[in-house]
């Protein structure tokens, strides 16, 4: 969270929501650097979408505050919401309206006027594959067109800060590699990305900055790769061609340790460069290695320790 | 109540927004277009053949006009009353259960802005049936306005109370049955004891003094008022309630936008 002093895209302070009894969101407070692409990771129920709700003026606060690019999304609500897109986990398209005229009408209700728009409309429907359906409406749109469509409309505005709400939940392979590459595309561009997911992999690829929430608490934060190497260890594991009886000195001083197997050898917590001397070590303690593995530790990892606490 | 106003949402800055929703609204009726032009006309020409040029022409002239000419404001109010509450309503009761209303209320849109699309395209759907039900009467009875800005005045008031009261209960109502509830009990039996089809002259004493407590009695009459230049009761009665329950109901749904009664969590 380096405060470079710049306007952050979205500032969150000891924001709370509750819903009679029941705390959704308990104090959370985070910070977005603008530009960034910000993965916020949680189980179901965990209160992610409450805070995307928060964010948007879909939910009321309770308590803290929620600042969008410096504007205060309470006070200074018209600014702060014309700043934001957002693509919803459900599709909420307007039934009466074509496919362009969703775009239209949605850039109207952010003080566009059609003339203002109507090439943009065109431009995204043409790169999101849309052209050929564009006087369709949505009903008649397959499930990844529904998706490209949700996109489109949350960027008609132009905002600065898209929020998407599980962006290739129910998607394909292929179209999910796709949109990934759309969301670099866009992150590269300028636009502040928040995600939230349910595959980790998927923030692991995407994601710089990333927060866990768990119970309406967010349980880590911070860079991907940190959180990664910081709550997984990588391990490493050889198998030699005998037995392991004793563990010769040098072996035990790099953390050896058998597990069931006993021509297995792990070593954890090791850096891809102390590969090659602790094998050195194995041969010249007499022993011939015949498999290895080097499993780093990934999101998922970090997420089910985090979660299970 | 646990809720603070989920935004400070009583500006006036988003012309185009609510200029956006006007046209949707209208654009959603042209799509139900059979629900909308016809049902007016054809139960006009029903209510006019029947009522009043077979059966009314027994009857001798009310208000100093013929029972049929009579009956043509009244049936004027039946239809503003049922196309703009029901028009409403389900537009509103769609938007949320389809989620579509979150398109707006992700947007800067006020509760101003909102309430005002909404009754701006109630009022102009309002008065484009009001034309057709006239249009049957100036055609079949001869009947036109005396006084064309009460005539205007009554439609647009009448318009913007139940696009209130649609807008109230389309954000109250649980499931779609639940919006025809007000129809099917309260509406349709007021307006039809409101004298559209009789004046109060005719009625025994005690259901007279009943009728005076129906809101829809003093719509049916201001607006008649307008064509045959008097009433039940004075003008300045009808009018002022018309106008006091419009402005409460206009109210009451601008507070419900602002609070996002079952718009916002």
């Amino acid at each position: 969270m380096s405060a470079n002093g710049s306007v952050p895209a979205l500032k969150i302070e000891a924001l709370s929501k509750r819903y009679g009894e029941f705390l959704a969101v308990d104090d959370i407070s985070l910070r977005v650097e603008a530009g960034d692409f910000f993965g916020f990771l949680g189980p179901n129920g965990a209160g992610k979408t409450t805070t995307i709700n928060a964010i948007v003026g879909l939910a009321s606060i309770t308590r803290g505050s929620i600042e969008v690019f410096g504007h205060d999304n309470v006070r200074d609500w018209r600014t702060s919401r014309t700043l934001i897109g957002l693509a919803p986990q459900e599709y909420n398209f307007d039934r009466y309206l074509s496919i362009r005229d969703i775009l239209i009408y949605q850039a109207g209700y952010y003080g566009l006027r059609p003339r203002e728009v109507r090439a943009r409309a065109d431009e995204l429907l043409e790169r999101f594959g849309l052209t050929s359906k564009a006087k369709e409406t949505f009903v008649k749109l397959s499930g990844g067109m529904k998706r490209r469509l949700t996109l489109a409309r949350a960027l008609i505005h132009q905002p600065r800060l898209l929020i998407l709400d599980e962006p290739t939940a129910g998607v394909d392979v292929e179209l999910r590699i796709e949109l990934w590459a759309l969301l670099r595309e866009l992150n590269a561009g300028g636009t502040t990305i928040i995600l939230t997911t349910h595959y980790l992999e998927e923030a692991e690829s995407l994601c710089r900055n990333i927060a866990i929430i768990g119970n309406g608490r967010i349980a880590a934060m911070g860079p991907t790769e940190e959180l990664v190497t910081q709550h997984g260890p990588a391990t490493l594991s050889v198998t030699v061609d005998r037995a392991v009886e004793t563990l010769a000195p040098a072996l035990a001083a790099r953390g050896a340790r058998r597990d069931g197997d006993p021509r297995t050898l792990y070593f954890d917590g090791l850096s891809p460069a102390q590969i090659a001397p602790t094998l050195a070590e194995i041969e010249a303690a007499g022993y011939a290695v015949e498999n290895l593995e080097f499993r780093r530790a990934n999101l998922q990892d970090v997420f089910l320790e985090l979660v299970r606490r | 109540m646990n809720r603070t106003e989920a935004t400070a949402v009583w500006g006036f800055g988003n012309p185009v927004g609510l200029g956006t929703l006007v046209k949707r609204e209208l654009v959603r009726t042209l799509k139900v277009i059979n629900q909308v032009i016809w049902p007016p006309i054809i139960t006009t020409v029903l209510y006019v053949l029947i009522f009043g040029l077979s059966i009314g022409s027994r009857i001798p002239q009310i208000q100093g006009v013929s029972y049929a000419a009579y009956l043509v404001p009244g049936l004027i109010m039946l239809q503003v009353i049922d196309a703009t509450y029901s028009e409403v309503s389900s537009s509103i009761f769609q938007g949320r259960f389809m989620n579509s209303i979150q398109e707006m209320l992700i947007a800067p849109m006020s509760a101003v802005e909102m309430v005002l699309g909404y009754v701006i395209a109630a009022v102009l759907r309002g008065l484009l049936i009001a034309s057709l039900v006239l249009m049957v009467g100036a055609l079949l009875v001869h009947t036109l306005p005396r006084n064309w800005p009460l005539y205007l005045l009554v439609t647009v008031l009448v318009a913007t109370l139940f696009c209130s009261l649609g807008i109230i209960f389309g954000l109250l109502a649980e499931k779609f049955d639940h919006i025809a509830v007000l129809t099917t009990f309260v509406i349709t039996p007021l307006v039809f004891v409101g004298g559209v089809f009789t004046t109060m002259r005719f009625m025994p004493p005690l259901i007279r003094e009943v009728s005076l407590a129906n809101p829809m009695f003093y719509m049916v009459d201001a607006l008649r008022f307008a064509f045959t230049g008097t009433g039940d009761v004075p003008l300045a009665v009808s009018l002022g309630t018309v106008s006091a329950l419009t402005v409460i109901a206009l109210a009451v749904a601008l507070r419900m936008t602002a609070l996002g009664v079952k718009l916002r969590v």
